[in-house]
């Protein structure tokens, strides 16, 4: 097999987060297309494989158009034969199609490709997508779904997941209720001049601690909304890079995690787990940051900006320090802190104010954050521009339901 | 004349019982158990074998390891009537398997506190009441 290519990001495009009714989510995908391809100098015909975000919640919006994206934004688009593939990795699936893209590149298979993700999401918790009553008998074997049972029978949603893994880890560390409140607040300094984001104002540590339960320890305010919103990001070699932007951007690793048998978490769609010794928690996440790590042959210590999963405030907290390898208990030291503040701080986190200010449009997250990483990383965000000036590695890593984990790391090369 | 007590989703624990069990699979080969039944053991080094897998009912104790108190009512096709906060647990039992489960009250819940299974009650129609499992705290 030949060696793989130096693949390079030199377009993106997005739309902004947030609730737009009157838009179909193909209308969303045309609109960063179109900007994507503006933003790469660059023509549709120019594009040699495509990799699309397939929706998830089909049996409410969208129907198979919208599972089978590729073809139906071709239909729009204009149609050019190209290879489209479709994929649903839960909320990773943004990034695990811009790996696909990569690897289309890189593998010599095409010059250049696209990954593109539209989602609508918005309107409450996510459920369960049987629509039919008949699995009344878990032995009828064929119909299982264990998202319907745990949802049905046990009341789980994802906030109640999430809270259940935050309360222990307050038994554990300690972490107290002004720590999960400064995840939300500090994040939210980061959206007020990000024009993608949907909540662009600060909210306050009192309206924070004052907003509801919605799963006893996580409130309101500390748990993301779901929103609509959809991005686009194109890649070519690195050797063809500088012909269509004067700040490409390396795609030094990039990869899909899942998770380690054995692993001591009830992931969400599920009811029970069989832990096992020496297996971590969040086991995909914990694989797909150490395979970026093996890929990169970087460190934590190298990485100068993160975007990191914060879909509650539990998830601020243990993605830093999955991300940076620290114990439990440390990302509460580490955000009181200030360091990670997503503008002034010296190792900005979330700079665009992260999920918590976006909502999250399931499939579409993922390239959103790869945008958020590369305008920051270009120097394109004005008044939301972080202020540190040394952006050479940054570090995106999305979370998803049922064990879906997908991360990259994105170096300056110019 | 009392309903009848019917769960929602049959074939997950013993019923009807006085001491109501979930049914779990466990592997012949590596001891490995999963709820609810699986066809295959997950273990990736088992053979794919659906003879290696028995149906067996775990302990119905166990001791808490997490649990939230969830206010806000879920969606469709969730039902609880009336709708009023319930508690939702992780709870580990003696067969080595973290198991999910409502709880039967939110009052006093503690990390580390036994618990026992056993159903209640989530509505009801002309017929029948719809019941789920539940663990409940015990005092030791
Ligand atoms: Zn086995």
């Amino acid at each position: 097999m030949k060696p793989m290519r130096e693949v390079a990001i030199v377009g993106i495009g997005q739309h902004p987060w947030g609730q737009f009714p009157e838009k179909s989510m193909q209308d969303m995908g045309v609109e960063c297309i179109v900007s994507a391809l503006k933003d790469a100098n660059m023509s549709w015909r120019d594009i040699q494989s495509a990799a699309f975000g397939a929706y998830m919640w089909i049996a409410d919006r969208g129907g198979v158009p919208s599972l089978l994206m590729g073809t139906s934004i071709a239909r729009m688009m204009g149609e050019t034969g190209i290879p489209m593939v479709n994929c649903v990795n839960a909320c990773a699936s943004g990034q695990a199609i811009l790996r696909e893209a990569v690897l289309a590149v890189a593998s010599g298979h095409v010059d250049t490709a696209i990954a593109i993700a539209a989602d609508k999401s918005a309107g409450g918790f996510f459920r369960p997508q049987l629509r039919d009553a008949s699995p009344t008998k878990f032995d009828r074997g064929g119909e299982n779904d264990t998202d319907y049972i745990r949802f049905c029978m046990t009341g789980e949603t994802n906030p109640a997941y999430w809270a259940m893994e935050l309360r222990r880890r307050m038994y554990d560390v300690g972490t107290t209720d002004e720590v999960l409140a400064m995840a939300k607040h500090m994040t939210s300094e980061g959206a007020v001049h990000n024009p993608y984001a949907r909540y662009r104002k600060v909210f306050t540590m009192e309206e924070i601690q004052a907003s509801k339960y919605i799963a006893d320890p996580l409130r309101l305010f500390e748990i993301c909304a779901t929103s609509d919103g959809a991005a686009a990001v194109i890649v070519t070699t690195m050797e063809n890079a500088k012909k269509y932007s004067k700040k490409p951007l390396l795609v030094k690793a990039i990869t899909i995690g899942t998770p380690t048998f054995g692993d001591p978490t009830i992931r969400l769609t599920f009811c029970s787990a069989f832990p096992r010794p020496g297996v971590p928690d969040l086991s995909e996440s914990r694989n797909a940051i150490k395979a970026i790590y093996k890929m990169s042959g970087l460190q934590p210590a190298d990485i100068d900006i993160i975007e990191l999963p914060d879909n509650s405030s539990w998830h601020y907290l243990v993605y830093l320090e999955c991300i940076l390898g620290l114990k439990t208990g440390e990302a509460d030291k580490m955000l009181m802190s200030g360091k990670v503040h997503p503008i002034t701080g010296e190792l900005p986190v979330c700079s665009g104010g992260g999920v918590a200010a976006q909502g999250e449009a399931v499939v579409a997250q993922g390239l959103s954050q790869v945008c958020q990483l590369v305008r920051q990383m270009r120097g394109e965000c004005g008044e939301g521009q972080v202020k540190k000036t040394k952006l050479v590695n940054g570090l995106a890593q999305t979370y998803g339901y049922a064990g879906n984990n997908a991360a990259c790391i994105l170096h300056k090369a110019w | 004349m009392a309903k009848q007590q019917v769960p929602i989703i049959e074939g997950l624990f013993t019923w009807p019982s006085q001491k109501p069990q979930l049914l779990a699979s466990k592997c012949k080969k590596c001891g490995s158990y999963f709820f609810p039944k699986v066809a295959y053991c997950g273990n990736p080094d088992c053979p794919k074998d659906k003879a290696n897998m028995e149906v067996v009912p775990l302990s119905n104790t166990g001791k808490m390891y997490t649990f939230t108190i969830h206010t806000a009512q879920p969606a469709h096709p969730f039902r609880m009537e009336p709708f009023k906060p319930y508690g939702v647990a992780m709870v580990d039992v003696p067969e080595g398997m973290r198991v999910l489960g409502m709880t039967t009250t939110t009052e006093g819940l503690k990390i580390g506190q036994a618990v026992e299974m056993t159903v209640g009650k989530l509505y009801e129609d002309a017929e029948n009441e719809y019941i789920t499992w539940m663990w409940k705290p015990v005092e030791k």
